[in-house]
């Protein structure tokens, strides 16, 4: 594992992959966007409204998968000092926020055509907001930590801490009395007919690909900052 | 250097502070939850152990096949909400959401009257998970049922 | 009494809202990866 830990091979592997990712990323949701919003049939019920589930459903896992990688690269690090974790934590949080208000927001434009209402205080809408202001805090923190200098674990504690969350969004609709519907994939199934499930496949390959690219150029921009910092105060040494 | 404060317990102190202050909030997120929890009926629940007129709840369940009657006036509706154990009938006045329909999931939101009868204020359309196209509705409902298990 | 909603506004403001959100964020995050390794170039090249 601490093949990885030497920066200038991460760079070496980050340099290339940033755009590539990136590019690939931005093709194929473009490509699965525009057959949501122009080819993807009318569902039964639902009518045109179901297209935007190509946009809510990639963003509600990635602003799931962003916690989760917070807090799984937070043990890393707090278990394993492995100073690239510190980076991939951080460099998840605002790709992760971001995801995380899209879905809310998506999910807002769903929800007055199709239950009557833009909000309801249910389990699923509640954790989900939760999730949104724990990104919030995680961002203040680590911006804070490293502005005042003061121990990158307490983030890292964190964003460990608040992975609790993440079970509890996904079974806030067994749980509770909710309006929002269950899951309708499940490992290996589907309720989904044919020209819903592979176009939403299509686009949550994409903006994962998308998520995957911004981390990485946030990864590098952190990694960047902090050897500019230390090369500066070498040299304030020095002199 | 026995009994100073140093940076270290200063950072001890920020964790704990900060596991605390995430601790509660999960205590009160779930409170609330639970608090919301007790204003959510369905109609077996309902039924037996009807909430007082003037406290404001919600009832959930199936829009009961056939029972969706609206009155000369054209805005009150009459349905049946039914979980498959009891059935409460529910009268509203308004524009209800376009996918309120019979065979269908429904939240109301109102007040159980004396008489047995919900007077909803609000109607909310619940939708399941399953995702079938329009052009499949014309099937059968088994033919359809068959075409998203071949998906699977 | 049914509303009769229009769902398209409600479809081309969810699109709208996600594709010009991804499309900040990838500018941005480009934007300051690519100032921020000129930053260290600079520091190495002082």
């Amino acid at each position: 594992m601490h093949a990885f830990a030497n920066p200038a091979r991460f760079l070496r592997i980050a340099r290339p992959l940033t755009p590539v990712l990136l590019l690939s990323g931005m093709a194929i949701t473009a490509a699965a966007l525009a057959y949501g919003l122009f080819y993807a049939p009318a569902e039964r019920l639902q009518g045109e409204t179901v297209r935007i589930l190509f946009i809510h459903v990639p963003a509600a896992w990635l602003g799931m998968a962003g916690w989760s990688g917070i807090a799984l690269a937070s043990l890393v690090e707090l278990v394993w000092r492995h100073p690239l974790a510190a980076l991939a934590a951080r460099g998840s949080a605002v790709p992760g926020a971001v995801f995380c208000a899209l879905c809310l927001a998506s999910g807002s434009l769903w929800g007055r055509p199709a239950w009557g209402t833009y909000w309801v205080w249910d389990g699923r809408l509640t954790s989900m907001l939760v999730l949104l202001f724990l990104y919030f805090g995680y961002i203040a923190l680590a911006a804070a930590v490293q502005r005042e200098g003061g121990s990158s674990r307490i983030p890292a504690i964190f964003g460990l801490v608040g992975a609790i969350n993440i079970p509890i969004i996904h079974y806030s609709v067994i749980w509770w009395n909710s309006l929002h519907q269950p899951p309708s994939l499940g490992w290996g199934t589907s309720a989904m007919a044919a020209p819903f499930l592979w176009g939403l496949l299509a686009s949550t390959l994409g903006f994962t690909l998308i998520f995957a690219g911004v981390v990485l150029a946030r990864m590098r921009a952190l990694l960047a900052d902090i050897q500019a910092e230390a090369r500066l105060r070498r040299k304030a040494l020095e002199s | 250097m026995t009994a100073g404060f140093k940076p270290k317990h200063q950072r001890l102190v920020l964790v704990v502070l900060a596991l605390v202050a995430i601790l509660a909030a999960g205590a009160l997120a779930a409170w609330a939850l639970k608090n919301q929890a007790s204003y959510f009926y369905i109609p077996s629940q309902i039924v037996a152990n009807p909430p007082d007129p003037d406290r404001g709840v919600r009832l959930g369940g199936m829009v009961k096949a056939g029972s969706l009657k609206t009155a000369a006036d054209g805005i009150t509706m009459h349905f049946v909400v039914d979980d498959g154990k009891a059935q409460v009938p529910v009268t509203f006045a308004g524009i209800a959401p376009d996918l309120f329909k019979e065979g269908s999931g429904v939240v109301a939101e109102g007040h159980m009257m004396k008489d047995g009868t919900f007077v909803a204020d609000n109607l909310l359309a619940k939708h399941d998970e399953n995702y079938v196209p329009r052009e499949l509705q014309d099937m059968s409902k088994q033919q359809a049922r068959q075409t998203v298990a071949e998906t699977r | 009494m049914r509303e009769g909603l229009d769902p398209w506004p409600f479809v081309i403001a969810a699109y709208a809202l996600g594709i010009g959100a991804t499309l900040v964020l990838v500018a941005w995050s480009w934007w300051a990866m690519r100032s921020a390794e000129r930053r260290r170039e600079e520091a190495k090249a002082r």
